[in-house]
């Protein structure tokens, strides 16, 4: 694969880069070497009204070994550079958990011995700091991360030559979604729209229903938060296959909030939002409105926390949210301090969900 | 009347009810209370804790009252103290143990040691002045304990000041009658000598008690903290484990208390009924009482109070109880110079801060190594904590009408490791309670951070190796001791235990303020510490962290590690060596412009009258600095001055 060999002698040449600069402020210039960093974080994440997107900003970060504090943390982005330049070296590839294990090690004498990572998250932070740095997202270095967003329907993907069949006949199982994401490729698509859900227990009901074959749909969910391969096969069905996207998620802020992941994305990973985000993707539900035009009843609700109303109370200033639809719903969250869940259509029946709520919201959103 | 005989009826029932667990066959007789005289030795026997001596205490408290009689004995007289006290178990079945104490104070006079060893309520020592100890309960319990629960009479030996002769006792204690029995007495022959100076007391007591573990090492912080106020004492304390000597660190002693005359406000009908009797035969007018028996009550005040009352001026002894109260209620309603402080003792910076300097503390190595020391018994060390700076502050106050000094030391770094706070009244140490005490309030409620010491700072260079550190509070991570000492006639106790102190009128915040003062000073120190811990914290993590980083680098670039290395290292060294340059350098201009705060301030002064309005920025600046200078001149003002009692009553 010469292309993929061309990118990662790139991204070679980069960390190469950034090491020698350190070296000569080091050797030549006899100073204490520093790094640049774009910022992450909410406070450098801009909303693009054009984009329709969170983007990052112009803030940097100066990672130096001039304190007490970021003296390890210059290591470890360091080392895990030379981590990835010897990976894409060797040509293999690994997940986030490989990089933290290959580059574990202690520090320190036998008085005050410390841990070279407290926990994988520090080694995250090091990959996402090596991403920033080079300007390539990790999966083009070949580190990725456990597989956890699911996919089923009427769709063929390449998977490094292998071919995997989405549109299993059994009803009975979903397909991972590859988190290699350089080695996918969509090759066949024979849906009419594509339904993602919040949680994998709700996909597997409405596919066991025969929702699939009925409207012709492709499921897919990213179990809770989706991963990066998630949203980037939301991303390539919205915008290569030019399908119509919807977003189901609970009934509540934290709900709203991952259905918002795929349509503007987050902060955490605003720098990478061209990739990941999906603005023309359509958050159906549950709307909080829903809850009271589909009868939940009283049992299946749940109070809203104090945490779930801070929340509500902070979406309600975001630009993204300034239509009147999202405005009525939160106001009415505000109001009723109650919050739901899709599973709670199992209370009308283990069909209702498949058979009933979701055919009327697609209807009238005109999908079907 | 009714009603009168219902109560009366279920008092009876009640009555009866008592008696028929002990006696059924007292039904329906009519039972008499015998009303009986109770001697004072009954009723404290019997009420053992309102002095204290209750169960696992008993052995804590003959400790405390012993040392607190010989230093009081040795004070009075301005002589050094010399304290030998041991404590030894000599029965493990009967649980018996001896106690004696041996002191240079100025002993008691022959005709009066029984009465002094064995009478409750007997005492030289009642009089308005700042004294330790309960008076005349302490010596007298452990007689009546003694007596009470062993066959052992109490052995005193006696050389009092002025009679120059050795006495020998051996007393017990008539417990129902409050009087003493002396089983012998007799000149004590100089070859027999036990008392080496020329005056002196000594006692011993056989005592029937249990000891746990916790209130042995309460009675090894009594004796170790009772050294640091009284660091002018030589203590000399043995027990099972061994003995260990507290050396005098100072020969100077704090100005003994003296005897004052009550204030008028404290003036009550009781005093002011035996203010009369003392001058009863002298034919004094009420007028002469008044101002000869109270302080900061002239003649002129005296009259004043009696015109007020408009009772006509007669012989003192003539007047009825109810002029009197009316005298006593104008005293009440009237203003008076605050008391004189003459009757209290404090410590004194020169002395606490000996204490400080070497503070003693008692090292048990009997876990240790058992074997190496079990047969000559020496298991217990001392070792002295040298801290790197002390500081000191006082206040002087009113409280409840009496004046009250509150002393504050503090003790920071060198020896020390961490936090300890340490209370003191009286110069007695407090040992239980520390949770409910003010001086904790105002601990808590000081904050040194304001100090630019912050708490993410401390704990990192602090608080190493303190996984389980009890608090959160800047100042307690500190390597700090922090002693607190109020001095009164009065002090405001929380409970009858006498353990701690109450927060009453001004007292917290007079406590803050030293506490503030102390903060203030010892901050400088800390900071630069902190500091310098800082850069050698940071000069460790280079030399770990160094290496992995030249690898990584060496690795990717191929190029040499050792030579990357080097010089990661001498850049890294420079890096810490300027910055601490950069840091003395600044804290040498701050002092520069104490020196010279004065005078800028005048030149500034001087400048900004020519100054012309377009340079307005310009002065904006300027006056930033004179704040700047006017802060640090306070701060120095009060390092210069160390105020020793800056008598700020109101």
């Amino acid at each position: 694969m010469p292309p993929r060999n061309k990118k990662h002698k790139d991204i070679i040449k980069k960390i190469r880069l950034v090491m020698k600069t350190i070296s000569d402020e080091v050797l030549i210039q006899k100073k204490i070497p520093e790094l640049e960093i774009a910022k992450i974080g909410y406070d450098n994440t801009i909303w693009s009204e054009k984009k329709k997107m969170l983007t990052i900003g112009e803030k940097k970060v100066v990672v130096s070994p001039n304190s007490t504090k970021k003296i390890p943390t210059f290591a470890q982005y360091l080392v895990m550079a030379n981590a990835v330049r010897k990976l894409l070296d060797e040509e293999m590839e690994s997940t986030i958990r490989g990089m933290y294990y290959a580059t574990l090690s202690s520090v320190g004498d036998d008085r005050n011995k410390e841990k070279f990572w407290k926990g994988q998250e520090d080694s995250d932070d090091a990959i996402k700091a090596i991403e920033l740095i080079t300007g390539t997202p990790r999966e083009e270095f070949s580190v990725t991360s456990k597989p956890k967003g699911m996919i089923s329907g009427p769709i063929t993907l390449s998977v490094g030559g292998d071919t995997i069949d989405c549109n299993l006949g059994s009803r009975a199982t979903s397909q991972l979604i590859p988190t290699n994401t350089l080695d996918v490729e969509i090759t066949d698509v024979k849906a009419n729209f594509v339904m993602v859900v919040e949680k994998d227990t709700v996909l597997n009901n409405i596919r066991k229903s025969g929702f699939i074959q009925k409207y012709k749909a492709i499921l897919m969910t990213g179990s809770g938060e989706p991963d990066r391969a998630t949203r980037i096969m939301v991303k390539k069905l919205s915008e290569d296959w030019k399908l119509p996207v919807v977003v189901f998620a609970d009934a509540d802020p934290w709900g709203l909030g991952i259905a918002l992941r795929y349509k503007i994305g987050s902060e955490s990973l605003s720098y990478d939002s061209d990739r990941l985000v999906t603005p023309r993707v359509k958050v159906l539900g549950m709307m909080f409105s829903d809850i009271y035009e589909y009868n939940i009843p009283e049992v299946a609700r749940l109070a809203a926390s104090q945490e779930d109303i801070n929340r509500a109370n902070d979406m309600k200033k975001k630009p993204w949210l300034q239509e009147s639809q999202w405005q009525k719903e939160l106001d009415l969250f505000l109001k009723k301090k109650e919050k739901c869940e899709l599973d709670a259509f199992f209370k009308h029946g283990f069909k209702y969900l498949a058979e009933v709520y979701l055919p009327r919201k697609l209807q009238d959103a005109g999908v079907i | 009347m009714k009603s009168s005989t219902t109560l009366e009826l279920k008092y009876h029932e009640k009555r009866k009810k008592n008696y028929n667990f002990s006696n059924n066959n007292i039904d329906n007789k009519k039972v008499k209370i015998k009303y009986n005289k109770k001697a004072e030795s009954e009723f404290f026997v019997d009420n053992s804790a309102l002095a204290g001596f209750t169960g696992e205490r008993i052995l804590y408290m003959a400790i405390r009252e012993l040392i607190e009689n010989s230093l009081d004995s040795c004070e009075a007289n301005h002589i050094l103290p010399e304290i030998r006290i041991e404590l030894k178990h000599i029965d493990q079945e009967n649980d018996l143990w001896s106690i004696s104490c041996t002191d240079n104070g100025v002993g008691i006079p022959s005709e009066k040691v029984p009465v002094a060893v064995c009478s409750f309520l007997t005492s030289g020592k009642y009089v308005e002045k700042q004294q330790r100890g309960l008076f005349g309960v302490g010596l007298k319990m452990i007689a009546a304990f003694s007596t009470k629960d062993t066959d052992t009479p109490i052995k005193i030996w006696s050389k009092d000041l002025e009679e120059m002769v050795e006495y020998y006792h051996e007393l017990r204690t008539d417990i129902s009658t409050n009087k003493p029995i002396i089983l012998e007495k007799n000149v004590v022959p100089d070859s027999d000598s036990i008392i080496k100076h020329n005056h002196g007391f000594k006692i011993s007591a056989t005592l029937r008690a249990r000891l746990s573990p916790i209130t042995k090492n309460k009675i090894n912080d009594y004796v170790t903290q009772s050294s640091i106020v009284n660091p002018y004492a030589d203590i000399t304390f043995e027990n099972d484990d061994g003995k260990i000597t507290f050396e005098r660190r100072t020969e100077k002693m704090p100005e003994p208390a003296k005897e004052v005359l009550p204030h008028p406000a404290e003036m009550d009908l009781q005093t002011l009924k035996k203010a009369i009797l003392n001058f009863r035969n002298q034919k004094t007018t009420i007028q002469g009482v008044l101002s000869n028996s109270f302080q900061k009550l002239s003649n002129e005040k005296a009259k004043e109070i009696i015109n007020r009352t408009d009772i006509k001026n007669k012989p003192a002894d003539q007047y009825v109880e109810q002029e009197l109260i009316k005298i006593v209620n104008i005293c009440k309603h009237t203003k008076f110079q605050s008391p004189n402080t003459d009757h209290l003792s404090p410590i004194g910076e020169q002395i606490l801060t000996a204490g400080m300097m070497s503070e003693y503390t008692i090292v048990n190595n009997k876990e240790q190594n058992i074997s190496k020391n079990e047969g000559n018994g020496k298991n217990i060390n001392l070792k002295i904590l040298k801290p790197a700076m002390t500081s000191y502050s006082s206040r002087s106050t009113v409280i409840n009408n009496r004046p009250t000094i509150i002393e504050c030391g503090i003790a920071y770094g060198g020896d020390i490791s961490s936090f300890k706070l340490y209370r003191f009244a009286n110069k007695i140490p407090l040992l239980y309670d520390e949770g409910s005490d003010v001086a904790r309030e105002v601990v808590s409620e000081v904050n040194i951070n304001k100090m630019g010491i912050t708490k993410k700072d401390a704990k990192e260079q602090f608080a190493q190796g303190q996984n389980n550190l009890k608090s959160d509070r800047v100042a307690e991570i500190l390597p700090i001791h922090i002693f607190f000492h109020i001095c009164s006639t009065k002090i405001p106790y929380k409970s009858a235990g006498k353990e701690s102190i109450a927060s009453e009128g001004d007292m917290k915040r007079y406590m803050k303020y030293c506490l503030s003062d102390l903060y203030r000073k010892v901050s400088a120190q800390i900071r630069k510490d902190l500091k310098i811990k800082e850069a050698e914290n940071r000069l460790r993590l280079y030399k770990f962290y160094i290496p992995l980083i030249s690898e990584a680098i060496s690795d990717t670039l191929d190029i040499n590690i050792e030579k990357l290395n080097q010089a990661f290292n001498y850049v890294a060294e420079k890096h810490v060596k300027k910055e601490r340059m950069h840091e003395e350098q600044s804290l040498d201009t701050e002092e520069n412009s104490n020196n010279s705060g004065k005078k800028i301030l005048k030149e500034r002064k001087k400048q900004n009258l020519i100054l012309e309005s377009n340079r307005h920025k310009k002065i904006h600046k300027e006056e930033k600095k004179e704040k700047k200078s006017k802060v640090s001149k306070t701060l120095r003002k009060n390092f210069e001055k160390p105020t020793l009692f800056d008598f700020e009553i109101r």
